[in-house]
């Protein structure tokens, strides 16, 4: 099965080697472009350290990664991001001094009023245009439903609040690839089944979205593909259903 | 009279001077140890060209500033791309370096003798040449430097700049060049506080090392820790203390052997009660890790 021809990101033989231990080892994978892909498996097993190779964090003892066939590894975080790739962290790292809607205005790809000078220089210009985004930072915001949160503190929102920001700020960005690392973990299950519909919406939206989890009941309701990771590699891969539902798989890497 | 003209006036270039300091450390979150040797480059440079080629005061701030802002560039391309410790670091080094290079190299700057007779900034012919005219001069600097920063910082650049100080790495993973950004923030502190040497030069009329030193860019950091950073009021009411506090002294007669001492004890005492009690500064936004 040639499953690349239509794999948006592309790892081959990536490995990754801290103080003589290959956090990632080999590893040889595809991420199907608009799919909901899921890494699982135990703590410890490299996929954070994927996602810090994929985002540019990292750079790689060997091997490479493609985007859309560029090469990226080895490229700046920054130039990785403007490609198209954009990331949620597990400690979600919203920018606490900083309003939820300016949050997601740093988010924006768009470069009006980077330039100091344009402050001065072109002032009217920039301050219309940062009304129209303010505008439109509004409305990610009333789609992950913070609205009435605008001008407070990220540090004065709940813990799921932040995350729903650091969600909304992610989708600022305008990336097509979303990396989410544990979506679902800390918050009440409630606020579980809302950013799981709202990764849905992504999907939806044309996004491919690779996702780290814990909550099998999260990875079987969204994930349209599943690669289980340990020790570094991928010990197996498959729908979810199949990976879940896998008895050496569940007492060995699930523990359930 | 004068004397009140006088705290107006070093009220106006400290504001300035602290100001370049707030970009780089309560906008940015880099702690910076060479803003008074920009300081003092700007004040060497503006007298320089003021006596020995004749400049007109306001050229030579102009050209003070390019100067600065292309030295700064010495600190900032190599040590920007390092992460926290090695940046402030790089900027003692550059500070230590600037102080023995005015100290030291004797044909240009006179070294410890320090440079006399200053000419007074000019325009056609009003000669800024007392303290109530100088007042004039630098309270239209201290208003123009505040408003063009506050212009700076109030389109999405000061939001970048801020959340840079926040984290980093989340802003270089959002597409944004954040070694560039943390340059050209510095290159700005290093501007302004070019203007702030150029102005107090041209206002003392004499200069020499000992006002440039290290000392001076960690009372810088003090202060504004004091004051508060990330906004544009923290360092107006750090500069207010800065400058009102020895005057405070003064007024309770305590001689100034002994004042100046009691004032770098005072600094240090509200800066621990600050850094426990309130993190941010008296007025800032900007909390240090």
């Amino acid at each position: 099965m040639n499953r690349n021809n239509y794999d948006i990101l592309t790892l081959k033989n990536l490995t990754k080697i801290f103080g003589g231990v290959a956090a990632v080892d080999n590893v040889n994978i595809g991420f199907r472009k608009n799919y909901i892909t899921a890494l699982i498996g135990p703590n410890g097993a490299g996929k954070t350290t994927i996602f810090n190779l994929i985002s540019g964090i990292y750079n790689p003892t060997s091997g490479e990664i493609f985007f859309n066939k560029i090469k990226i590894d080895n490229l700046p975080p920054y130039r990785i991001a403007q490609l198209g790739i954009a990331r949620l962290y597990q400690d979600i790292r919203v920018f606490r001094k900083l309003s939820v809607l300016e949050n997601i205005l740093v988010a924006f790809s768009d470069t009006e009023g980077e330039n100091f000078l344009d402050g001065i220089l072109k002032r009217r210009k920039v301050l219309d245009f940062q009304k129209q985004q303010i505008e439109k930072a509004k409305e990610y915001i009333n789609f992950v439903g913070l609205d009435g949160y605008e001008n407070q503190l990220a540090e004065n929102l709940s813990y799921g609040q932040q995350k729903l920001l650091a969600i909304a700020r992610l989708m600022a960005t305008n990336a097509e690839l979303l990396l989410l690392d544990e979506p679902a973990s800390g918050i009440h299950p409630e606020l579980i089944n809302k950013i799981s519909n709202l990764i849905l919406d992504l999907k939806e939206k044309g996004k491919t979205i690779i996702f780290i989890e814990h909550n099998i009941n999260v990875v079987l309701n969204i994930a349209d593909w599943v690669y289980l990771f340990d020790e570094g590699k991928v010990v197996a891969f498959g729908l979810p259903e199949e990976i879940v539902y896998d008895k050496t798989t569940r007492e060995v890497y699930l523990g359930v | 009279m004068n004397y009140l003209f006088h705290i107006l006036i070093m009220i106006g270039i400290y504001s300035i001077f602290i100001q370049s300091l707030n970009i780089v450390m309560g906008y940015t979150g880099l702690v910076s140890l060479s803003q008074a040797a920009f300081y003092g480059i700007g004040a060497y440079a503006t007298a320089l060209l003021m006596i020995n080629f004749n400049v007109n005061f306001f050229i030579a701030v102009l050209i003070s500033i390019v100067i600065t802002v292309l030295l700064s560039f010495i600190v900032s391309i190599p040590s920007l791309r390092l992460k926290g410790d090695y940046f402030i670091l790089a900027t003692l080094g550059f500070q230590i370096i600037i102080f023995s290079i005015l100290y030291n190299w004797v044909e240009l700057t006179r070294g410890p003798y320090g440079i006399p007779g200053i000419p007074s900034p000019q325009i056609a012919n009003f000669n800024f040449d007392n303290p109530s005219k100088f007042l004039v001069l630098s309270t239209i600097f201290a208003l123009l430097v505040n408003y063009i920063l506050y212009l700076i910082t109030s389109i999405k650049f000061g939001l970048i700049l801020k959340s840079i100080r926040e984290d980093e790495i989340v802003v270089s993973t959002f597409g944004k060049n954040t070694t560039r950004f943390k340059i050209i923030s510095f290159s700005i502190g290093a501007g302004i506080a070019a203007i702030a040497g150029s102005l107090y030069a041209t206002y003392v009329t004499y200069i020499d090392p000992t006002s440039f030193t290290l000392n001076e860019s960690i009372l810088l950091v003090t202060i504004l820790s004091i004051g508060g950073s990330g906004n544009i009021i923290g360092p107006i009411v750090g500069t207010l203390i800065l400058i009102l506090l020895p005057e405070f002294l003064r007024f309770l007669e305590i001689p100034d052997s002994i004042a100046a001492n009691i004032r770098i004890m005072l600094y240090a005492l509200v800066l621990i009660l600050i850094l426990i009690y309130k993190p941010q500064g008296i007025a800032g936004e900007y909390e240090p890790e």
